[in-house]
């Protein structure tokens, strides 16, 4: 089964490059690459890393589903409050 | 320890230094390294050593007589020190990432890769012991191998294992690692 990301949305957003989130994360600047390609499935563990260290929940970064443009999850999320 | 033996390892470790590997890995494994070294993906040279290692256990196998002239012993050391070298460096320099990063070092898509790579090499190796040796065994039988032809394919044999052994996990994660675009 696919899983889609969108930590390549989320770094640039926050302007910060592979290598930044690699280590505040604790992995090789490579395995974010592959992350963000959807090359490699991440651990429960280092989804929640990345998830946490963007400040969001971990379905905001991964899915099973392609997912629809960032500002209409922020727009849904607004009216859900 | 006495002054021979000691002069001998100063030369040893004089040797090595030379070579400019220990400040590299020392430089490698400190907390800021000079250069970004980053796996790669090296197909060609595991690929050559290990076809490189079935010829010449082909050929041992077909044509034995002529390596019985060149001198058999001559020719299996100096490839067993040619392909060891390559399948001694393959591995260091690939599965085990930046030369000197202990696997302990990898993160979860490294130690995954290269757990992978080493369950492959190992379970063919294995079928091919497995299927190989009996197959060997019934050809020295039926084609009445002399001693002599028996070694020079015993060594040919040994030196394909090892070049596999060597090779094939940096092979199968090669092929596994695309690259990626720079940022």
């Amino acid at each position: 089964m696919s899983l889609y990301n969108r930590i390549s949305v989320f770094r640039a957003e926050q302007g910060i490059s592979r290598r930044q989130l690699a280590d505040a994360v604790g992995v090789n600047n490579q395995t974010i690459g592959y992350l963000e390609r959807g090359d490699y499935k991440p651990s429960l563990e280092l989804a929640l890393k990345i998830a946490r260290h963007f400040g969001v929940a971990v379905e905001m970064l991964f899915s099973f589903e392609r997912f629809e443009p960032i500002a209409m999850t922020f727009k849904r999320a607004g009216e859900d409050e | 320890m006495n002054t021979r033996r000691r002069s001998f390892l100063a030369i040893l470790d004089n040797a090595v230094r030379w070579t400019g590997m220990p400040a590299r890995v020392a430089d490698d494994m400190s907390d800021a390294p000079s250069v970004d070294r980053k796996h790669r993906p090296l197909r060609w040279v595991p690929i050559w050593a290990i076809a490189f290692s079935c010829a010449l256990f082909i050929l041992s196998l077909i044509w034995p007589r002529t390596l019985d002239v060149v001198s058999s012993g001559a020719v299996i050391a100096v490839m067993v020190g040619f392909m060891s070298s390559i399948a001694a460096m393959v591995p260091g320099i690939h599965t085990s990432g930046p030369l000197g990063k202990p696997s302990l070092e990898d993160d979860e898509r490294e130690a995954a890769l290269r757990k992978d790579s080493y369950l492959f090499s190992f379970g063919l190796l294995t079928v091919l012991n497995c299927l190989g040796q009996p197959c060997l065994m019934i050809l020295s039988h039926l084609q009445n191998w002399q001693t002599l032809q028996i070694a020079t394919i015993a060594g040919s044999t040994l030196m394909l294992n090892a070049t596999l052994l060597g090779c094939l996990p940096t092979l199968y994660a090669s092929w596994n690692l695309q690259q990626l675009p720079k940022e």
